[in-house]
């Protein structure tokens, strides 16, 4: 009983904890808040990815690279591959923003949630190996994988192993998109040569995850 | 009558379709008003009055019971007339797959939001690197009988052309092979007609009919480029 009651407490400090940044984050940004609805659908509410969906994590992402996506897939530079599947789930929905406002808005409010936590999906990756592999990475990624503006490189710590893993596999495939920086990372991918040279370096940005959350934590 | 309300009618079955669609819209109607005018007929006719008490009826009597059975028999006979109207059009489009030496077979795939269309480069033949995959985007030439193999990458879908009449249900593990033969050169709409998610309204397409010549071009043009991407892979 006792536990139960905790339990119950501690699901509602949770959920109290999701819910409180967001509704600020609306107030600040009706908007944003309303067009994101929308992203709900598949992104969930608290913008945490499902890979049911084919939806990658968005929470907390530098706005942006979010802005930057968002305006490849509605002039069609990311996501009208016949073979990129989930990005042709995104296409579509990204054409349902009309406005650049719009876009800045929705941008705003997914860099504005906090970030979730992703579960790890991915198995048999060796994060020594990977670490070597990680070293072209550095460059415009960073040495933690917080990503660099000025480079338009996106944190990759932190994102979902499913999601890096499909990436890595569009950008070398081609199927990415057509915008200047899927080019330069279909030549990096091209360095890795097979799926488990990916889970590989996938298992060592996992550790740089661990890495990112206890940096936080202190 | 389509036709006349907007609609081309595209495709060498769509007259048919119309035909039938014609004949259900008149039986129909003219059956509508007749009973709407007996209805409103009896409502004035037998209104409250003064002094008039209202009567229970059970509906057994014969004289009752015609109400019923008389409209009932016009009903199933109407409905003879419909599905004989109907069947040979149902069995042209949808059981019967005709075959010619030069028809095109075009693949369409569906996915949540949007349609993927593998056209047959100038081998003539699908699987093979010159196919040209085009995303929301059908080309077909005009007076070529086509043959369409519908997949899923997900859920069902339906793959519906209205200037041809035609509509098509899409399951996923399943190929479902269908026909057309157009008849216009123009560029209409393609939709998807099975609710398939959040984005069900977002998934359109369009066919572009061409001349033979046209068509012809568009293939040599977008084939070497999908041999050429091909390569490099
Ligand atoms: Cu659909």
């Amino acid at each position: 009983m006792h536990s139960h009651r905790s339990l119950v407490i501690a699901a509602a400090c949770v959920a109290l904890a999701a819910f409180v940044p967001r509704a600020a984050l609306a107030a600040d940004n009706p908007r944003g808040a309303e067009l994101f609805e929308l992203c709900t659908q598949c992104h969930g509410a608290a913008g945490e990815g499902n890979p049911m969906a084919l939806a990658p994590s968005i929470a907390a992402l530098p706005e942006w690279y979010v802005l930057n996506q968002l305006n490849h897939f509605r002039t069609g530079a990311r996501g009208t591959h016949p073979e990129d599947v989930g990005g042709l789930r995104m296409y579509p929905m990204a054409m349902t923003l009309k406005t650049d406002e719009d876009t800045k808005a929705v941008a705003a409010y997914v860099a504005g949630l906090p970030p979730v936590r992703q579960t790890q999906t991915l198995s048999g990756g060796d994060p020594a190996r990977g670490a070597q592999l990680y070293a072209v990475c550095t460059q415009c990624h960073g040495p933690n994988g917080a990503g660099n503006p000025a480079m338009q490189s996106p944190p990759i710590a932190g994102q979902a192993d499913w999601y890096l893993l499909s990436s890595l596999q569009k950008f070398k495939a081609g199927t990415r998109g057509t915008y200047p920086n899927a080019a330069i990372m279909r030549g990096m991918a091209g360095t890795l040569p097979d799926e488990q040279a990916m889970k590989d370096v996938i298992a060592h940005i996992l550790t740089l995850n661990a890495n990112t959350a206890a940096n936080a934590a202190q | 009558m389509i036709e006349i309300l907007g609609l081309p009618a595209a495709s060498t079955f769509a007259d048919d379709i119309d035909r039938v669609f014609t004949i259900i819209f008149v039986a129909v109607g003219f059956w509508f008003l007749l009973a709407e005018g007996v209805f409103f007929w009896l409502i004035f006719r037998f209104k409250k009055k003064d002094g008039v008490k209202a009567q229970y009826i059970t509906g057994e009597l014969k004289s009752e019971k015609r109400w019923i059975t008389v409209p009932h028999n016009i009903i199933l006979l109407f409905d003879i007339v419909i599905v004989v109207a109907a069947v040979q059009v149902w069995y042209d489009v949808k059981q019967d797959l005709p075959e010619e030496p030069d028809k095109q077979v075009v693949r369409v795939i569906a996915q949540q939001w949007a349609w993927t269309f593998v056209h047959p480069g100038p081998d003539g033949k699908l699987d093979t690197p010159d196919d040209i995959a085009k995303v929301n985007e059908m080309h077909v030439q005009a007076d070529r009988l086509h043959h369409f193999q519908l997949e899923s990458k997900d859920v069902i879908h339906s793959f519906s052309v209205p200037v041809f009449r035609l509509k098509q249900d899409v399951i996923p593990g399943r190929v479902i092979t269908g026909w057309f033969t157009p008849t216009k050169t123009g560029t209409y709409d393609i939709q998807c007609t099975e609710i398939c998610g959040v984005g069900h309204a977002l998934m359109p397409a369009k066919i572009v009919i061409q001349t033979a010549a046209e068509h012809a071009e568009w293939v040599a043009k977008n084939s070497s480029v999908a041999v050429a991407s091909a390569a490099l892979r």
